[in-house]
């Protein structure tokens, strides 16, 4: 029982911190190599709200605004020259992400960062008592997945963005103002990544280089799962759950490389991935 | 500490060797992680040498001479220190290397150290066993830092205990000597678990541990962010065992606040030793740096020591000649925030361990004192 709860709360966590990635490459095809730096920010917002003296649950709506306001000026002054070069996009971004990391550093320091748990304790569910917060995280997985959904397929930006995805130069034609709805899309992917970085620090360190070791596991997700939100709901419970299976029977030390190693394969076989799914 | 203030730091102490009639300074080499993951404890430890040198220039020197700081970065590892050791053995010329560094950054030293015949005292903990004729250690080893730990911990009642570590040298041989002193002591390792040094993902590990019938748990994770997580999720997951922390500093405890609250750990330095020493090495520091102040740890501590050790024996043997100084550098002794500490022990020195507790607040209060615990036989050919 406990494994079946460790799968599916691993799994809640690789959506929640990949779900920015997917929303910047799924509608826009660039990679956003500085996923990891925000979510760096957004933790570090809660480290801000924390220092402030204010409710913890506000740090969730600050790095939001946060993370998309900074993600605006990005999109504007660095990624939009760079739509149709991907490469370079790569590039750009991943030196961006180092750039707002050493920031990070001068501002706040090196060291370890100390916030308020947003929930603490444990609760009683299916007959074991289960990290309380690792529970509120598969919720809050799920609003993000169903929020996107009916982004995505109940409004009119889902639909203008849908049409960019399909086919670019025939919605501009039709008189869609794409340059302003990729602007918004690459504001909700790192608002929404900023977010997840708040939701992160309840379980893991605040320091300068939290967001790297989620990078490539988010990205190799993604990879994955093409441009599909549902697509990458299947992969994280498929290699997160492979993670939990190979940590607790094998090696943690084999299941750190899971994810990598599972993905890695995945594109071999077939380059689409869970895409078709 | 910002480079700024370091530079400004290493030349008023040039300046302050003025004053002796321009006697040739003796230059300590500092090779030290400024950078990498000892960034964070670095500062501390150059301060605390800075201290050393400018308490004893003002008394007068050594033999007459002022000491100098030579500082170097070694970047916390191999690439990083034999680039520190070359230019402070060979192009400063330093007569003494005196450091808190990572294990991979001494073990990449000490050749050159070997071909340049300058003393080299380490100052950091670690997983013990480094033997080479001009290597002497001031800090402790596992033999002196687990048995503490177990002994408190068997008193309290625990048989069996649960390892968890971070994938490498330290976390390893930190637990590798953990796990035979608890089967030594009657007690039975029902797990033992590592992650990878950046891995951020605890679960499948806690819920073995939850699984496992553990009554202790001792961790030796690298030090910051793997024993935050580690922690965070531990509590977040509800688990309240016994729980010793091999890897947990004061200043990382206290950052983390209530969830650190309960953890044991064991050190040969804690800010709240209660001696007239330790009092007067605080007030010194903090009069010296204010506000830049970087609270006193396991690793700085040592430093500041090692930096009188090297005076004592310069002292005794008249000289900074090398082979002189190493002939003397096991009989002579400091009595220094620590306690009184002598290398006298095949390079190593019996140290005096304290048990503490975190409490609710962050500040460690200690539980039980072991004095004087022996290294044991680390360089048998020494």
């Amino acid at each position: 029982m406990t494994l079946l709860l460790d799968i599916v709360t691993t799994a809640a966590i690789l959506f929640i911190v990949s779900a920015g990635l997917l929303a910047i490459f799924g509608v826009l095809e660039i990679v956003n190599f500085a996923h990891g730096a925000w979510l760096t920010v957004g933790a570090y917002c809660a480290v801000v709200t924390g220092g402030l003296g204010l409710n913890p649950w506000l740090a969730l709506p600050l790095a939001f605004v946060a993370g998309a306001v900074l993600g605006g000026v990005t999109e504007r002054l660095i990624v939009r020259p760079l739509y149709a070069r991907p490469l370079d996009a790569i590039l750009a971004t991943w030196g961006l992400g180092i750039v707002i990391g050493q920031l990070i550093t001068l501002w706040f320091g090196r060291d370890v960062q100390f916030t308020e748990n947003l929930l603490s304790g444990t609760i009683h569910v299916l007959g074991i008592s289960y990290s309380l917060y690792r529970i509120f995280a598969l919720a809050a997985a799920l609003v993000i997945g169903l929020g996107f959904a009916f982004l995505l397929e109940g409004t009119r930006l889902g639909l203008s963005a849908r049409a960019i995805i399909m086919n670019e130069p025939l919605a501009r034609a039709l008189g869609l103002d794409t340059t302003r709805i990729r602007l918004f899309t690459f504001m909700i992917g790192t608002g929404l990544t900023a977010l997840a970085g708040v939701l992160l620090t309840p379980l893991t360190s605040v320091d300068p280089t939290m967001g790297v070791s989620w990078l490539i596991g988010s990205f190799m997700l993604v990879m994955v799962a093409g441009s599909s939100f549902g697509a990458l709901a299947i992969a994280c419970l498929v290699f997160g759950g492979a993670q939990v299976l190979v940590s607790t029977f094998i090696s943690p030390i084999l299941g750190g490389i899971t994810v990598a190693v599972l993905s890695a394969l995945v594109l071999r076989i077939s380059s689409k991935g869970f895409a078709r799914a | 500490m910002k480079l700024p203030s370091l530079i400004a730091t290493v030349t008023s102490v040039m300046l302050a060797g003025a004053a002796f009639a321009a006697e040739d300074p003796i230059r300590i080499g500092v090779p030290v992680g400024l950078s990498g993951a000892n960034s964070v404890v670095a500062p501390s430890v150059v301060q605390s040498a800075e201290l050393a040198v400018e308490e004893i220039n003002a008394a007068g020197g050594v033999l007459g001479r002022p000491l100098e700081l030579v500082i170097a970065d070694d970047a916390s590892g191999a690439a990083g220190a034999q680039k520190a050791f070359d230019s402070l053995v060979f192009q400063k010329e330093v007569d003494v290397l005196i450091s808190m560094e990572t294990s991979a950054a001494r073990n990449a030293g000490l050749p050159i150290v070997s071909r340049g015949r300058v003393p080299y005292i380490y100052t950091s903990f670690y997983e013990g066993r480094s033997c080479n004729p001009y290597l002497f250690v001031d800090a402790w080893v596992p033999e002196q830092q687990v048995p503490p730990i177990v002994d408190y911990l068997n008193a309290e009642g625990a048989k069996k205990y649960f390892l968890i570590g971070s994938d490498y040298a330290f976390g390893r041989g930190m637990l590798d000597f953990a796990r035979s002193y608890v089967e030594s002591t009657g007690g039975e390792i029902v797990g033992e678990e590592y992650l990878p040094m950046d891995g951020t993902d605890w679960t499948a590990i806690i819920s073995k541990l939850k699984a496992s019938g553990a009554e202790a748990m001792i961790t030796s994770t690298a030090g910051g962010a793997p024993n935050v997580t580690l922690t965070k999720q531990l509590r977040g997951a509800g688990v309240d065992l016994p729980y010793a922390n091999l890897a947990v500093d004061e200043g990382t405890a206290k950052s983390m606040g209530a969830d650190a609250a309960g953890i044991l750990i064991s050190a040969s330095y804690v800010t709240g030793i209660d001696s007239a020493e330790n009092k007067a090495f605080l007030d010194a520091m903090k009069a010296k740096f204010g506000d830049e102040l970087r609270t006193p740890n396991d690793l700085s501590v040592p430093q500041y020591e090692a930096v009188y050790l090297y005076k004592a024996a310069v002292e005794k043997a008249g000289s900074t000649d090398a082979k002189a100084v190493l002939d003397v550098l096991p009989e002579v002794s400091f009595t220094g925030p620590r306690g009184t500490i002598q290398m006298s022990k095949q390079h190593h020195a019996p140290l005096t361990m304290y048990l503490g507790q975190v409490q609710e607040d962050g500040s460690v209060v200690v539980v039980e004192t072991f004095k004087d615990v022996d290294p044991g036989e680390q360089c048998p050919k020494l």
